[in-house]
């Protein structure tokens, strides 16, 4: 079960600060970068939950945010629906597409399970790449931001579309862990440890995984709706398994399984790919680099690091070895 | 639509020769999985590596020589490869090994970027496999009948070395329980690295026999890389016979859909896929039962 | 993101006008990574080459930010606003995918800094989305394709097979090509679009193409596509009774080599071929292959003349977005291509079309100009624009 302790709340209390740092005094492009970041942020954390909690490596959490993306871009654009309402009905069909694909994808384990996901993934992007109702290679554009002008908030301003950002994932974090410390998600990580056993005990292993994958799923479809809101231009690339695969990447960065971690990984990741594309056009091969040593370091992540480092001067209890071994054993099994 | 049997004999030639194009990349990375349990998603990428290999050996001695050189030269970053990386990832999870050889693919496009530039470049078909030859009733590219059975070729070399030899018997101990098989006295690590060899030196053959027929750029190892791991998931990961039902249901469903439902053409092979998964996990022939 | 450098030739600026050399601030966005990687460079190479050649003819210089766009539309749109509201450029050159210019189009509008197109070729960017800041030095996707309609039926081709990626650019290269060409009497037999991007191997449109009972097959292709395409159409020996027409990217100079044999006897249309006889483009594929050692194609062209249009509104004292937007809608100048100049209803270029055949040359493959056809302004499109007012 997912628990904090006093490194994980200094993380998040540091992250906090440094993101409405950031919100308040950083000018235009630094604002970009902040909201890409929280929009990721949102991302891997549905991805944390399943695969970190659940041993359900997915690559196609980019897809869901996509199909999220194009859900909302479609619903306010051509169907006329107002944003929130679209906004709603975005995560709910993603979340829906997640459900099922977890239901399918709940018998099959491991390499299996990535594949299937995958397969899915490809299915929805070479659907939208195709379909002319979604513009096809180019694109769909003139979406629109939420209007929240009632509260005297215009999210047209960078500014404020950063915090409102930044709240929304607040929300979402206080959700994941609801989900995971709720019945359901102690069931999902039980499933991960030892599926018989639960299934022995019997518990409905397919529904707890597809119930889960859904949750997730509406975590990835409210990403993709911002998403598509912050850039106000959607194109199908935003669908491709490279987007999920670096989606894994960022929570494998950051610590897979601690749901802090993964947010910093966002941060990392973001800021890095900007740094180095400025400097060279081959800054896929540094950060393809960076990944295959931070895989080979055995560590789990940077924040696996950090807590087997420091945990314990924080925090004597972390010393529990049960909640050490965790991150490993779901890189292991998963 | 009204066709006659030359216009359908000809499809199915092109879907034959699809096929064994997959077939030459699905089976290296099948087999790696079955024993190694291990998804080499780079894979793509030393098939990329083998048509650069090939495009510059053939610019220096001609077709021949990059159809027999690429693959050893790809075989060689094969080596790099399993004593750098592979070796260690031995006893990680899938989801680690995914990782990093997701890290490769952008580090190996990269490279080939770097080495060889943006520009697409070609090889031309061999003078002596130039031309059309009339094969049931059809003309058809001779280079085309030579991928269909050099395709056949090396699957009927496999199925023999693989249920008639001895180190084919080792394999498929491999597959079916490696440490079992070590116990016996098989040297498994040693039979790892002959096959992961031989799979990257296929996957290196594929790309230089793709290159005379397709465009050699940075980015063919990503387009080709979604269609072997379809190949290879309805077929079931680990087998031979796996490898190739999985091409060829692959390459017809990809060429008739071209033909007969051009608009459900590229959804069609996913939803194939999904049906498979959904009634058998595993695959059609997975290597174990 | 800090490699901005100095263009203009700095002799020449400080003995034109030492004092009141101005500083203008260009950012170029084009894809440096992605497929179209190779198409950027070009259009780079050629725009520098431009101001080399042209800078001295005005007292500004050129300060230049550039950004890879990776051809992915939501990161274009983030490089095209970091540029205009961060870098504060006087005005962007580039674009190479539709979609890129799709997605930058409002932002660009909205922000009033004008932007010199050097590629992107959708039609509504001077048809119904246009607007009075974004020109178009390159071309527009329908009026390569028209011309070459009309000219196929006077040479007495009656039924053709069209082919062409399934995606914007595709489908209006080949409408723009249809139209014309049933007005003029012609006959489409069959019409088949590709999967974009996804299709390698061309085989079982090759084989309805053949069977379908045209004269001939019109088609759309570029880069690594129109290299398998054209190899795949010889090697199933299509040309002997087929002859391959097409829009000219199928067989552009950056490519052509890679095609080798099987490209010759193809017949294409194009807005640029290096072969057009004239002194300017004489001097431009002199200037280019001395720089590269190959021959231009149409996409080093456009970065060329974008930087000729560029230096010829700030001939007419234009140094601000505004002044600059509206000096860049009324430039017309002999370039390689022959005489060009914008259209004031779409802000899209006027130019000539040149047919031209592949043929094979000393030291590879070269183009030989069949015809040039007069230069026509596109319809509309549903443009509205506000016109000039000066």
């Amino acid at each position: 079960m997912f628990r904090h302790n006093t490194l994980r709340y200094t993380a998040l209390v540091l992250l906090a600060a440094g993101a409405l740092f950031q919100a308040f005094t950083a000018e235009y492009f630094g604002l970009e970068i902040l909201t890409e970041i929280l929009i990721l942020a949102m991302l891997v954390l549905a991805l944390d939950i399943v695969a970190g909690f659940g041993g359900m490596v997915s690559l196609c959490h980019g897809a869901l945010m996509g199909v999220g993306a194009y859900a909302y871009a479609i619903l306010s654009t051509k169907a006329g629906i107002a944003p929130p309402v679209a906004m709603a009905g975005s995560i709910a069909l993603t979340g829906a597409a997640a459900w099922v694909i977890g239901a399918i994808g709940s018998r099959s384990h491991g390499i299996y399970f990535i594949m299937a996901t995958l397969a899915f993934g490809q299915m929805a992007y070479s659907y939208v790449f195709e379909a002319p109702i979604f513009g096809g290679d180019d694109g769909l554009g003139g979406i629109s931001r939420l209007d929240l002008s009632v509260i005297g908030v215009d999210l047209n301003d960078s500014r404020s579309f950063a915090l409102f950002c930044l709240a929304i994932l607040g929300a979402v974090y206080g959700a994941s862990v609801l989900i995971l410390r709720s019945g359901l998600g102690r069931s999902l990580t039980g499933v991960m440890h030892n599926e018989q056993r639960m299934r022995a005990l019997g518990l409905t292993v397919w529904r707890v995984k597809a119930d889960v994958f859904g949750l997730s799923g509406m975590i990835a479809g409210l990403a993709g709706a911002l998403a598509a809101q912050h850039i106000m231009y959607i194109s199908p690339g935003l669908l491709s398994w490279t987007v999920s695969g670096e989606a894994l990447v960022v929570v494998i960065l950051g610590g897979l399984g601690t749901l802090v971690g993964p947010l910093i990984g966002a941060a990392a990741f973001v800021v890095l790919k900007h740094e180095l594309s400025s400097v060279t056009t081959y800054w896929h091969l540094v950060v393809g680099a960076i990944l295959i040593a931070v895989v080979m370091s055995r560590a789990n992540g940077i924040f696996g690091w950090i807590e087997s480092r420091w945990g314990g001067v924080f925090d004597r209890r972390l010393a529990d070895a049960t909640r050490k071994q965790e991150p490993e054993e779901a890189l292991n099994d998963a | 639509m009204a066709h006659d049997l030359g216009f359908w004999t000809l499809q199915a030639l092109n879907a034959l020769q699809l096929s064994m194009l997959l077939f030459l990349l699905s089976i290296g990375l099948t087999v790696i999985f079955g024993l190694m349990h291990f998804v080499n998603l780079a894979h793509g990428s030393l098939y990329a590596l083998g048509a650069y290999f090939a495009a510059s050996l053939a610019a220096v001695g001609g077709y021949w020589m990059g159809f027999f050189l690429a693959p050893v030269a790809v075989a060689g970053v094969g080596i790099l490869l399993y004593s750098g990386l592979i070796k260690r990832m031995r006893k990680s999870g899938p989801m680690a090994q995914v990782l990093v050889t997701f890290g490769l693919i952008f580090v190996l496009l990269d490279l080939t970027r770097i080495f060889w530039g943006d520009l697409a470049l070609a090889i031309d078909v061999p003078t002596l496999l130039g031309g059309r030859l009339t094969f049931l009733g059809v003309e058809y590219p001779t280079y085309r009948l030579f991928i269909i059975v050099l395709g056949l070729a090396i699957f009927g070399a496999l199925a023999f070395v693989l249920s008639r030899t001895q180190i084919g018997a080792m394999i498929r101990a491999g597959v079916d329980n490696d440490a079992m098989a070590a116990c016996l006295g098989i040297n498994v690590e040693r039979l790892f690295f002959i096959v992961f060899c031989v799979g990257c030196a296929l996957a290196g053959l594929a790309g230089a026999v793709a290159a005379p027929l397709l465009s050699v750029t940075p980015d063919m190892g990503l387009q080709i890389l979604i269609p072997t791991l379809i190949v290879i998931v309805i077929g079931g990961l680990g087998s031979l016979k796996g490898a190739i039902a999985g091409s060829l249901i692959y390459g017809f469903v990809q060429t008739f859909g071209a033909v007969l439902a051009p608009q459900l053409a590229s959804v069609l092979i996913y939803a194939l896929l999904a049906a498979v998964l959904v009634i058998k996990p595993e695959g059609l022939f997975p290597a174990k039962g | 993101m800090k490699r901005a450098i100095l263009a203009a030739l700095g002799l020449a600026t400080s003995f034109a006008m030492p004092a009141a050399a101005e500083d203008i601030k260009v950012g170029l966005l084009l894809p440096f990574s992605g497929v179209y990687a190779s198409l950027g460079n070009e259009i780079e190479t050629g725009f520098n080459l431009g101001l080399q050649q042209f800078g001295s003819e005005t007292g500004v210089t050129f300060e230049i930010a550039r950004e890879d766009t990776e051809v992915k539309p939501p990161v274009a749109l983030g490089k095209a606003k970091k540029l205009i509201l961060q870098d504060q450029v006087d005005v962007m050159v580039g674009i190479v995918s539709s979609g890129v210019l799709g997605a930058v189009r409002d932002m660009v509008h909205g922000a009033g800094v004008p932007l010199i197109v050097a590629n992107a070729g959708n039609d509504e960017a001077t048809g119904a989305s246009c607007s009075p800041f974004i020109t178009r030095m390159s071309f527009s996707n329908g009026q390569i394709n028209r011309p070459m309609g009309t000219w196929m039926a006077e040479q007495g081709v009656r039924r053709v097979f069209t082919l062409a990626p399934d995606y914007a650019a595709g489908r209006q290269m080949i409408d723009a090509f249809t139209e014309t060409f049933t007005a003029a009497g012609g006959e489409i037999v069959g019409q088949e679009f590709t999967p974009f991007q996804k299709t390698q191997d061309f085989g079982p449109y090759l084989a309805q193409a053949k069977a379908s009972g045209a004269d001939a097959v019109y088609v759309f292709y570029a880069g690594g596509e129109a290299i398998s395409f054209v190899k795949q159409y010889d090697s199933f020996g299509l040309n002997a009774d087929l002859p391959l027409y097409g829009s000219g990217f199928l067989t552009s100079p950056l490519y052509v080599n890679a095609q080798g044999e099987a490209a010759e006897g193809v017949i294409t249309a194009l807005h640029y071929a290096p072969t057009i006889d004239s002194e300017a483009n004489a001097a431009f594929v002199a200037a280019f292959t001395e720089e590269t050692g190959r021959a231009p194609s149409e996409f080093a062209v456009q970065g060329y003349d974008a930087a000729r249009a560029l230096i010829e509104a700030t001939k007419t004292g234009a140094n601000d977005r505004a002044s600059l937007a509206t000096a860049l809608r009324q430039v017309s100048f002999e370039g390689p291509r022959g005489q060009l100049s914008i259209d004031p209803a779409t802000n899209n270029i006027i130019q000539p079309v040149y047919v031209y055949e592949t043929v094979a040359g000393e030291g590879g493959l070269t183009q030989k100009v069949l015809a040039q056809l007069p230069a026509e302004a596109d319809p509309t499109n549903g443009c509205e624009m506000a016109p000039l007012s000066n």
